[in-house]
Parts: C-alpha cells; sequence; structure tokens
C-alpha cells in the first residue's frame, strides 16, 4: 500500500512587520529570533506533517509587504491553496488592512471562487501587552468577511503557530478530497519542481 | 495549423563533409562528400539529417544546394552577396520543407555503413538521418575545423564523422541543446553524452509554438527572437519534465508565476530599445578565462602616500586600482569612503573639505529639522509620512541588529540610522523611504561614526540606487535584463536551463541586486565588496559579472540537482552567509577580462559593460551585424504564414 501525500503552497501575507517571516520560521525551524531582518523579495520553506491521517508537504510562502514590491510579489500568489492574512494585535493599521490584503490576494491569485476560498486570520504578537486591536474586533472581522477561522498567535513564545497552520491544513483538505493532489509518495520528489507536461498540449 | 504529417526545419548549415576514406591522416580532397546538415522536426520527433550535394565537393556549389534529389527546390543563382544568397536559399528550403512530404526519412543508418548504400543513386549512400533519441554522445574534435563523432545508442551502428570545414558546429549543438540535454562526459571533455526525451512527452515543436496559452504567435510578430528564445525552451521544458517523469503533473503554479514575472519584466526589450533589430548572442568563443590575483587591503600609509601635503589626492587612477584589487583597510575606510563615493572630490584641498563639511551639516541639519517640527497634529494629516515613520521604526528594529553597532535596546546606532532614514525622506519625499534602504545605510553608517558624513555619503550611494527603489522599480528590471543578457553570452548553455526552468529573467538574483548583496555576505565581506564597486573598475556594472561569478560556481549543482523554479530561488537565497568573497571577486575579474579579449562582442554587451568608452584606441567595439553575418546565420524572421518557424539562433 502506498500512503499519498499532499504538497500545499500556503502564503503569508500581511503588513511590513506584523511577523510574518518570524510565524514562518517559529513553525517550521521552531526558533525565535527577535532581530530578524525584514524580508527582501520572496522565500519560503517546506514543512511536512500529518493531518487526521493524511502527509502534508506544506510549501510556505513569505513576501516583502511593502506596497513597492507589489508587483514583484503578486505573482507568487499563483497557485496557493491557502493564504495567512495576518496582523498584528499591536497595530491597529495592519488590521484595518487586512480587507486591502484579501482582495490583492484574490486578485492576484486568480481565485476562481473566492468565497470559497480557505483564508485563516493570524493576530499575531499577542505576547505585547499593549493591544490595539482586541479579540471580538478581530473575529467580528473574520465572520464577517466569510467566516473565517481567527487564531491569536505568538510567534515569540509558540503560541498557536502550529495549530494555526494545522486548521489551515484541515481547510484546504475539506475544500474537496484534494485528489488530485494525492500523489504516492514513493514516488514523489517535493524537492521537484511541480509541474504539469500535459497541460499545455492542448 | 498542423498538417498531418509536417517537417520543420529547425537547424539547416551546409557545407559538412563526409571523408568517406577517413583514414585519420589523409583527405583525398576529391573523395570528400559535401552535403547539408539539418535538425528536422518530423511531427514531433527531432531528426538530425546529413544529406549530400549532388555534385558537391566543389565548395563553390556550397550556397547553392537545392539540387537535392529529394527537393524540388529551384532558384536562379544570382551572382552577388553570398549571405543574402544563403538566406534566399534557405528561405527556399524551408517553404518547400513544408509543403512536400514526399521526401523519404531512411529509418536509420544500418551497421557498417552498409546501409547507407542506395543502389539507385551513389550519392544518397551517404545519407543519413537519426532521431536525437538515438543520439548517445557527440565528441567534438579539432583538426583545423571541428568535426563531429557522433555514437548511437545502438553500438552497432555507426556514422560517419561530421566535418565542419565552414564553421557552424558550436551552432549545431546549440540548436541540439534545444531538444536533449548534452553534458560534458567525466572522462573526455571533448565527449558530450546526449540525454533525451521521453519519447512519448516529446512535444510538437509547431504545437508549442502555437499554443494560444502562451500567446506565442501574437507575440512572436512582436518580438520574434525573444518570443522564439521562449518557445525553444519551452520545448526544453518539456524535456526535462520528461526525463523526471511524470509523478507531479498535477500542479503548475511555478510555470504560472514565471509567466507573470516575464510580463512584470518584460524580457530583452531593453536590448532592443538600444539597438534597432535584432541582436542575437550566438555562442561566441570568449577563449580562456584568464587567472587573477587579488592582492592585500590598502594600508594608511598607502593612503598617505596618495596624499599631497595640502590634501589633494594623488595619482587617483593607481590608487582606485589598488583599491580595486585589494580593498581598503577598516582605518582607512571612514575617510577614502567619501571620495569612493564622491561625497569629496578628489581634487579637493584639506580647507575645501572642511569647508564642504560646514555647508553639508547646515543643510543637513536643516533637513532634519524639519521632520522633527512636525506636530502629531501635522502628522495625522500627513499620510504619507507617517507610513515612512512607521515602517522606518519597524525597519530599523530589524537591521543588523546583531552587530555591536546596532545591538541591544537603545543603542545610539539605532536613533542614528533612523534620524538620517527620516531625514533622506525629506531629501527626497517622492522616493521617501523604501524597504532595502536601511541595509544600504547600515555598513555606511557604521563606517563613519558620524550622522552628518553618513547621510551624504549614503545620499551619494542612493544615486547609484535610486532606480531599484523607484515606483515601477525600472532599476530592477532593468539590470535583471541586463544580467540575462550577460549570462547569455558567458554561459549559453546554462542560461538555456535556467529558461527551461522558467527561471530565465533570473528573478531569484532580486534581493541581491536590490542591495547590492548586503544580505548575503557577511557585514565584513559587504564593506570589502562595495568599496571594490565603488571603484568603478574594471568595467561599468561590475556588480553583474560579481552576480555571473555566483552564479557559475553555483550552477554546477543547479543543474546536476535539476532544480525547477522553486528549488532555484530557493537554492539561491540558501546562499546567504555562505560566499566567499575574495574568490568571488576573482572570479568576476577574471570574467570581466575574458569578455574584454572577445572580439566579436556584442554590442549590447558592451554597452552594458561600458567597454566602448573604456577602450584605449577609442575604437568602437564591433556591431552586432557583423556578428551575426559571419559567425553565424540565425536570423529572425516571420514567414507567410505565422507559424513562426524558424528564427533560430544557430
Amino acid at each position: 500500500m502506498t500512503t499519498k501525500t499532499s504538497l500545499l503552497k500556503v502564503i503569508l501575507l500581511g503588513d511590513g512587520g506584523v511577523g510574518k517571516s518570524s510565524i514562518m520560521n517559529r513553525y517550521v525551524t521552531n526558533k525565535f529570533d527577535a532581530h530578524l531582518f525584514h524580508t527582501i523579495g520572496v522565500e519560503f520553506l517546506n514543512k511536512d506533517l500529518e493531518v487526521d491521517h493524511h502527509q502534508v508537504t506544506l510549501q510556505i510562502w513569505d513576501t516583502a509587504g511593502q506596497e513597492r514590491f507589489r508587483s514583484l510579489r503578486t505573482p507568487f500568489y499563483r497557485g496557493s491553496d491557502c493564504c495567512l492574512l495576518t496582523f498584528s494585535v499591536d497595530d491597529n493599521q495592519s488590521f484595518l488592512n487586512l480587507g486591502n490584503w484579501k482582495k490583492e490576494f484574490i486578485y492576484y491569485a486568480d481565485v476562481k471562487e473566492p468565497e470559497k476560498f480557505p483564508f485563516v486570520v493570524l493576530g499575531n504578537k499577542v505576547d505585547v501587552t499593549e493591544r490595539q486591536v482586541s479579540t471580538e474586533e478581530a473575529q467580528r472581522w473574520c465572520q464577517e468577511n466569510g467566516d473565517y477561522p481567527y487564531y491569536e498567535t505568538s510567534a515569540k513564545d509558540a503560541t498557536n503557530v502550529a495549530v494555526a497552520f494545522e486548521e489551515a491544513v484541515r481547510r484546504v483538505l475539506a475544500m474537496d478530497e484534494r485528489t488530485d493532489h494525492l500523489i504516492p509518495t514513493d514516488t514523489v520528489k517535493l524537492h521537484r519542481k511541480p509541474r504539469s507536461a500535459v497541460a499545455c498540449c492542448s | 495549423m498542423a498538417a498531418d504529417s509536417v517537417y520543420k526545419v529547425i537547424f539547416e548549415h551546409e557545407g559538412v563533409f563526409i571523408h568517406p576514406s577517413s583514414d585519420e591522416d589523409g583527405i583525398e580532397q576529391d573523395l570528400l562528400v559535401s552535403g547539408s546538415l539539418r535538425i528536422i522536426d518530423k511531427d514531433g520527433e527531432i531528426f538530425v539529417e546529413y544529406k549530400p550535394l549532388e555534385d558537391a565537393v566543389d565548395p563553390s556549389n556550397m550556397l547553392c544546394a537545392g539540387k537535392d534529389s529529394s527537393s524540388v527546390v529551384e532558384w536562379t543563382q544570382c551572382p552577388g552577396d553570398k549571405s543574402h544568397q544563403m538566406i534566399e536559399t534557405q528561405q527556399s528550403y524551408e517553404t518547400e520543407w513544408d509543403m512536400i512530404n514526399t521526401v523519404s526519412f531512411r529509418k536509420r543508418p544500418c551497421p557498417n555503413g552498409e546501409g547507407f548504400l542506395n543502389h539507385s543513386h551513389e550519392r544518397s549512400r551517404w545519407t543519413l538521418t537519426f532521431s536525437v533519441c538515438e543520439l548517445k554522445s557527440i565528441t567534438v574534435k579539432e583538426e583545423g575545423w571541428t568535426f563531429l563523432l557522433c555514437k548511437l545508442k545502438e553500438a552497432t551502428t555507426t556514422i560517419p564523422a561530421l566535418h565542419f570545414h565552414h564553421g557552424g558546429s558550436n551552432e549545431f549543438l546549440d540548436s541540439l541543446r534545444h531538444f536533449v540535454l548534452l553534458t560534458e562526459s567525466p572522462d573526455d571533455t571533448t565527449c558530450l553524452l546526449v540525454t533525451s526525451p521521453n519519447k512519448a512527452l516529446s512535444q510538437s515543436f509547431e504545437n508549442l509554438l502555437d499554443d494560444n496559452s502562451f500567446g506565442l504567435v501574437h507575440k512572436f510578430k512582436k518580438d520574434p527572437y525573444v518570443t522564439t528564445l521562449g518557445g525553444f525552451s519551452k520545448v526544453t521544458n518539456y524535456i526535462y519534465d520528461a526525463l523526471r517523469g511524470t509523478e507531479e503533473q498535477h500542479q503548475r503554479p511555478p510555470q504560472e508565476v514565471a509567466d507573470l514575472l516575464g510580463e512584470i519584466i518584460p524580457g530583452l526589450e531593453i536590448n532592443q530599445q538600444e539597438e534597432p533589430g535584432f541582436e542575437v548572442i550566438t555562442r561566441i568563443d570568449l577563449g580562456m578565462r584568464p587567472q587573477v590575483t587579488r592582492r592585500h587591503p590598502l594600508s594608511a600609509e598607502d593612503w598617505t602616500k596618495h596624499q599631497h601635503p595640502e590634501g589633494r589626492m594623488v595619482n587617483v587612477p593607481h590608487l582606485k586600482h589598488s583599491i580595486f584589487k585589494g580593498g581598503l583597510c577598516h582605518a582607512v575606510r571612514k575617510e577614502a569612503w567619501k571620495f569612493l563615493l564622491g561625497y569629496f572630490p578628489w581634487e579637493s584641498t584639506l580647507e575645501e573639505r572642511k569647508a564642504l563639511q560646514r555647508n553639508k551639516t547646515d543643510e543637513y541639519f536643516r533637513m532634519k529639522l524639519q521632520w522633527k517640527s512636525v506636530s502629531e497634529e501635522q502628522e495625522r494629516r500627513n499620510s504619507r509620512l507617517r507610513d515612512y515613520r512607521s515602517l522606518i521604526e519597524k525597519d530599523v528594529n530589524r537591521t543588523d541588529r546583531t552587530n555591536r553597532f546596532y545591538e541591544g535596546i537603545d543603542n545610539p546606532g539605532l536613533a542614528l540610522l533612523h534620524d538620517i532614514l527620516m531625514t533622506y525622506c525629506m531629501y527626497d519625499f517622492d522616493l521617501g523611504y523604501v524597504q532595502g534602504m536601511s541595509d544600504l545605510l547600515s555598513p555606511i553608517l557604521y563606517v563613519m561614526e558620524n550622522e552628518v558624513d553618513a547621510f551624504w555619503c549614503f545620499v551619494s550611494f542612493m544615486d547609484q540606487m535610486h532606480q531599484n527603489f523607484e515606483e515601477q522599480m525600472q532599476g530592477m528590471k532593468t539590470q535583471l535584463i541586463q544580467l540575462s543578457t550577460l549570462l547569455r553570452l558567458l554561459d549559453l548553455a546554462f542560461w538555456n536551463y535556467l529558461e527551461s526552468q522558467d527561471s530565465g529573467y533570473l528573478y531569484f538574483c532580486f534581493r541581491w541586486l536590490l542591495i547590492r548583496f548586503k544580505r548575503e555576505l557577511s557585514f565584513q565581506d559587504v564593506l570589502r565588496l562595495w568599496e571594490v564597486m565603488w571603484t568603478g573598475l574594471p568595467c561599468q556594472n561590475f556588480h553583474l559579472l560579481v552576480c555571473c561569478a555566483i552564479l557559475d560556481s553555483e550552477k554546477q549543482k543547479i543543474v546536476e540537482e535539476n532544480y525547477g523554479f522553486n528549488e532555484i530561488l530557493k537554492h539561491i537565497n540558501e546562499l546567504s552567509m555562505k560566499l566567499d568573497i575574495e574568490e568571488i571577486l576573482q572570479k568576476a575579474e577574471s570574467l570581466c577580462l575574458q569578455i574584454k579579449t572577445c572580439k566579436d562582442l556584442p554590442h549590447s554587451v558592451s554597452v552594458i559593460l561600458g567597454l566602448d568608452t573604456l577602450d584605449p584606441c577609442g575604437s568602437p567595439a564591433p556591431r552586432p551585424t557583423q556578428c551575426l553575418d559571419t559567425c553565424c546565420k540565425g536570423h529572425l524572421r516571420e514567414t507567410s504564414h505565422n507559424s513562426c518557424k524558424v528564427a533560430f539562433m544557430s
């Protein structure tokens, strides 16, 4: 019997400085570096996990948040299976911008059915004491915008980070049986570029 | 559009000889067989075909090879320009190849040459055709000219050596590379091992070019060269995919990502703006890469020797050369960088510099006061200033925090970094603050240890880097295109590989270029690289050759591991802090020397590296048209039906 592995592309979006890279690094390497550089360009890390007996490889993409870099960031939205909209609970502006990030993602990722697309919302930096965004406000936004799951995370002390990613995976898997993602583990080389060899032959 | 059975000539070269009596030593001229070598797409399968001319041998007939028995092409041979005639010849051929399906293809040459024998026609005995899939290896030999020994997988079959008396072997191999992977044999560098695609997945060349999803036909009209290159690499894509197997054919985001990036970085438009018409960068023999050595950093004593008692710097070219070759001792940097960056004129006296600094200090604090005096009320109504400030505050806390100058909480270095960046917003409010600028400032401030000097040196550096950060990021696009041009000259095979992996526009070099390797090297190495670059030696845009040098060191890994779009990006990102600056500088300099000695340098490359102006004799670099005429017969054109058949770089 062959087990099946899914390769899921997840993208972290949100204002500069909300902690996207820190969340990714906490999840993948379980480390936190308060003095991490801000991201230039795009980066990604892979992480293997098992969710509800599904073997999954998450490919987590992290981008530079500044407006100026939009044109060189948005192409990487293509093919995302899930989008983690991220803000920082000590930065109200980053919360207000969630809607813009969502819009940008839907537009550039070319999502076919935006209302069904699995977004997960992360309110990061809950370790800080001076909050500008309350849990209730954030939950309300999530409810009103598509009933998205909401997690209050701290990359610094690892609060809810893994849980949020696992929920993201569940959302994706629940979308459908993802049969088109299921491929035999024994032949899959996830470091190889996934690419259709037949899609262009029409 | 494709007919049931379609032949396409992908490559054609005439004046290729077989030496029937080739006993290595003697070549009996009258026994030479002359013919044309072609690469043909026959219903999506790629063949190499050799056909002798009916009454060859006489090289003067070489240009009108159309009397080939299998072709009905006829034309009148008019005296005149040979190259013009050549193109006509090929065009005529091609049209015919499209229409005529009656040409018989021999399946393959039979063992011991017996199978070549066509009893009705002596010459046809040397006709041979084989599928590229049957190729095992090609050995490249030189004997005053180049000849190729093709070996088939089926060891019993021998193919006679193909002698390129009129050149063209490189072009043939390059063309072949669009369909198979040629890798040097580890045992014999003259031997290229052939890896061919899985036949089931081999894709019709024509289908690919017609594929509307790539909009190739449309693009071709606008931009035949680029589009065709892309088209060829799409073919290569399928080949690499085929080699990799089909296990992952369910996802194609990398390709979509790449296609979008390709639209944002419109490939090679710059080249075309620079020169009307098209320039084909063909495989140019660059010759040996010369060995260069690096030197010790310039000492304080050496620096002082170049300073006149009044303070003027003397023998500046020599000084710059020394800095280029070895960099600076740290003690000299604080002073020398001001000259290198253009804050201090080289010819200024000490007195003049003091006056300059006084003025610049006033000017700095005037601008600093501007943002310092903005009240909270005002700032609430100034969203741009608010956004700049917010991002600067965030980024200052995330810039070089492990460096002693910026580490810890409330380090004065952080406040200076912040204040200088805010003041720069006042200096250039349109640009304001863009992420990456803190990276450029940090080393300068570290060296200057002075707010005002650091600011003005940063202003000078930003003058060079400004375009990188502008709204349209034109500087980034231009550099990526220039880098692509250089890489194609230096290593076409590698560039072809990258292009086949949707990475030909070199997006993965984005961070390198945006902030000049600031994140790739250790802090001390960044200081070294930047001072070397600021000498402006040994050519313009030397940093692009630095990119090429790094890529040269990584290409083996990338190709051997068969990295795709994502892995290339990841691999390059992860080179950060693993690079050896002296090794890179050495290689980049030797690449520069190698390019400078090349005679047939494409004009675009001369322009990028500023070699036209650096040429001591003042003689312009050879025009690309010359190169097109003499060293290749590649030609770009659109034929009657827009199947954009053969725009090949041969």
